[in-house]
């Protein structure tokens, strides 16, 4: 496999993820805010954080209004994680990986690409804009689910495997990160408590693991609980600690490279052992910063090692 | 009933279906009866269903356009040119000695320069040449192939006879498009397959492949054979990902490969370096090694054309081959038919005069309102003048430029190129010009043709312009074979009146 086909496939994994995590960030944002009291501003203005492209929004729009938040992060082709440039970037790759890849997944993307610039002015209308967001995600799903049916489990799709994983990892990590920070304070206000406790909520919601926290922690939904869910569950798919096993199932079948090997048991290692209960806010934030930082070297870690090969 | 065929206005140009409107040629009858049972709901339906199938399956080609590469779905007609067999087997004759003569040729002007020197050739059209590449001179590729690949360029005139326009033999592209238009027309038009004799196209990459591996430079059973492209943005780059996808060979870009100390090619994989044994490049000779070419190329790769020289690596087609790709070398195509082969050309070039013939010239500058003048070195459509449509300007700026550089210039007559019914977007259909692009592989011990081509389509009304970069689309190409479909009611004779 060329090196360079492999970081295709690795960055496909992640673009196609990527769009769908988006669009369920603002589907779930979009609810919560239906649910708030009057008078309280959170806004859309963390959904920017959250991707990590506050400058970039910044350069182009001087207020968080929800049109134009709204407008970056599915539509705009400035913003390089937008759901429609996450598409354009994972089906320009598949343009270039084209053989490697079974073609109904191509049809399945060209779909849903032309569904999201053909038809992305109405996410405008809040009534039309739950469908639409609903469409984007079965289509990743689709598209995902078609290409796990019919993709032989060769070399070329562990690394696929490897960029999903490390994608929702790090989207994951961010969700946390911006909303344990710009969450209310309920402490002082008795009146605010049923609102601290729906936004936790809605970190479970906006990863889809509302259902499977209940069933698995059995207990209601609090700090702590959602926390560790979400870090350290083996077997919820997007919590970063199944992230990271998903990523050391595929090493068996790469070319062996102990500096990968390395990398990755040390952030495993990181969220393992991380004390949830202990963490008061700023704890919190740094541990997700070395999580961050530690996906950050595993990355750097998969290119150095497959990605870019000097001649001999 | 939907089309009138009656009503198809067809008379002013040969038509490659209709001898007269309601008259169908032969091998194009049962197609226009079938069209004649659809319904105008239908046939829109089927045009739709068309339109869908190249969006879903993806079907595209990059235009740079206002400063961005846009992707543009590929423009199709859905109505098929239609060729009987009898016919092709005589087109597919000629090509094969058209190209046997252009490597003789190619080979010859590299080493012994015989044709020069026997004076059937002009040694200082030579001289001038942009496209010979001193770099080979000297070379003796595996099998004696240069040009393993031509895609030429086939227009019918008014009175049907069919002429050879030009020969690419640098990187013709458009193949893909063939096969991908006839698997449009078996989602869209199944029924049609049924009950005529279609001869199948989807052996191209096959034969391309066994091409490659005849090319090797290494006996092995699976030589390791890549596509080279100038990568996304490149117009052709759906078709660089489709080959290389069809054929299950990797498809690399120039940053992918090394030419090591041994001279040997190699391609960075996850395992580390793996030796390439053949390159199918579609990336310009002078873009593909910064070594001895245009050293500002990001495209290609250092050391390429050493490799190819020291006999370690295999390229198709080889560097230099377009010393023949050249519209005033195309002139003389016809001697050098007869130079090498000691045969007529069995398909006629369209009568030309070179610029840098005196007699020619004087002709060539009193008639350029009626004649079609091309630089010798441009494709896709750029850079001519079309006579009896350019303003005075036009044709002012034309008579300098030749006069300053006659080497670069020759003229033809304006063709007026056969047309054939394309369906419209109300469901009429009127004639467009069109002209036919085989393609031909050349392994040394054996010629393929694909059968028919590619047909390009002008879309616009009177365009005689089929560049899908200027707006030309395409039509399934059918050779059909009337003998196995059992004798058609009329007379056979008006249909070939028009073939040699």
């Amino acid at each position: 496999m060329l090196s360079r086909v492999a970081d295709d496939l690795y960055w496909f994994g992640r673009y196609l993820q990527r769009a769908e995590n988006t669009a369920r960030l603002i589907n779930v944002n979009a609810n919560l805010l239906l649910d708030l009291p009057k008078g309280m501003t959170m806004g859309w203005e963390p959904l920017v954080q959250i991707v990590g492209a506050d400058q970039a929004y910044r350069e182009h729009y001087e207020d968080s209004t929800e049109a134009n938040v709204l407008r970056f992060l599915m539509l705009d082709e400035r913003n390089g994680s937008s759901i429609l440039s996450s598409l354009q970037q994972a089906r320009e790759i598949l343009r270039t990986v084209r053989d490697s890849i079974p073609r109904e997944v191509w049809e399945k993307l060209n779909d849903l690409h032309y569904f999201v610039q053909g038809r992305g002015e109405m996410v405008m209308s809040r009534t039309r804009r739950q469908e639409f967001l609903q469409r984007v995600i079965d289509g990743a799903v689709l598209v995902y689910g078609t290409l796990t049916t019919n993709m032989s489990r060769d070399v070329g799709f562990q690394f696929l495997k490897v960029g999903t994983n490390v994608e929702q990892a790090d989207m994951t990590t961010r969700i946390l990160d911006v909303r344990s920070t710009s969450l209310i304070d309920a402490s002082g206000r008795q009146d605010l408590a049923p609102f601290y406790n729906i936004q936790w909520m809605s970190v479970l919601r906006s990863l889809t693991a509302y259902q499977m926290y209940r069933r698995h922690v059995r207990a209601r939904v609090n700090r702590t609980g959602v926390l560790r869910f979400l870090l350290q569950n083996r077997e919820f798919p997007r919590s970063v600690m199944f992230c990271l096993g998903a990523v050391g199932a595929c090493l068996p079948q790469l070319p062996q490279n102990r500096n990968v090997e390395r990398t990755l048991w040390r952030v495993r290692a990181l969220v393992q052992d991380a004390n949830i209960d202990r963490l008061v806010e700023r704890g919190l934030s740094e541990l997700i910063d070395e999580i961050q930082i530690g996906l950050g070297e595993m990355h750097a870690a998969f290119a150095q090692a497959f990605f870019r090969v000097e001649p001999a | 009933m939907a089309i009138d065929w009656q009503q198809y206005r067809c008379e002013n140009f040969y038509d490659e279906l209709f001898g007269g409107p309601g008259r169908p040629r032969p091998a194009a009858r049962r197609l226009a009866e079938y069209l004649d049972d659809l319904s105008n709901a239908e046939l829109a339906e089927r045009r739709l269903a068309a339109e869908l199938a190249i969006k879903v399956m993806g079907i595209s080609f990059t235009v740079y356009s206002e400063g961005k590469n846009v992707d543009r779905a590929w423009p199709f007609d859905v109505i098929p040119r239609v060729i009987a067999r009898s016919e092709w087997e005589k087109t597919e004759a000629g090509l094969k000695q058209r190209v046997a003569a252009l490597n003789l040729f190619i080979q010859d002007i590299y080493n012994h320069q015989k044709i020069v020197k026997d004076k059937v050739f002009p040694a200082e059209l030579l001289r001038e040449s942009v496209n010979f590449r001193t770099q080979c001179v000297g070379m003796k590729p595996k099998n004696d192939v240069w040009a393993h690949i031509c895609g030429s360029d086939l227009v019918r005139d008014r009175d049907g006879t069919l002429y050879v326009l030009e020969d690419n033999l640098r990187v013709p592209s458009g193949v893909s498009y063939m096969v991908e238009n006839r698997l449009v027309m078996k989602r869209v038009f199944p029924e049609l397959f049924d009950n005529t004799t279609i001869l199948p196209v989807d052996d191209y990459p096959a034969q391309l492949y066994d091409m490659l591996v005849a090319m090797s430079p290494r006996p092995l059973d699976q030589p390791n054979i890549v596509l080279l492209t100038p990568g996304i943005y490149n117009s052709a780059y759906f078709e660089h990902a489709w080959l290389a996808q069809q054929m299950g060979i990797e498809l690399v870009e120039g940053s992918d490969l090394f030419v090591a100390d041994d001279d040997c090619t190699y391609m960075r994989t996850i395992y580390g370096p793996k030796r390439v044994d053949v390159i199918y490049r579609r990336i310009d000779d002078l873009f593909l090694d910064p070594e001895v070419f245009r050293e500002d190329s990001v495209l290609g790769c250092k050391g390429l054309l050493r490799s190819w020289l020291k006999g370690r690596l295999g390229l198709a087609n080889a560097p230099g081959a377009g010393v023949a790709d050249d519209k005033v070398v195309y002139a003389f195509v016809p001697k050098m038919i007869k130079y090498y082969l000691g045969e007529d050309a069995i398909l006629p070039n369209v009568p030309s005069w070179l610029c840098m013939d005196d007699k020619d010239r004087n002709h060539v500058l009193a008639n350029l309102d009626k004649l079609v003048v091309k630089p010798a070195n441009e494709s896709g459509g750029y850079g001519m003048l079309i006579g009896p449509r350019a303003g005075p300007d036009e044709i002012e700026r034309f008579r300098g430029l030749i006069q300053a550089n006659p080497r670069n210039y020759m003229a033809q007559p304006t063709l007026s190129l056969s047309t054939a019914p394309t369906l419209m977007n109300d469901e009429t259909v009127e004639p467009r010009h069109l002209d036919l692009r085989p393609f031909i592989l050349s392994r040394g011990d054996s010629t393929y043709v694909t059968t028919g081509g590619l047909t390009r389509v002008a879309m616009t009304r009177g365009s005689l312009v089929v560049n899908s970069s200027q707006g030309g689309g395409a039509k399934d190409t059918w050779v059909v074979d009337i003998e196995a479909d059992g004798p058609p009611a009329q007379s056979q004779s008006q249909s070939m009146a028009g073939a040699r």
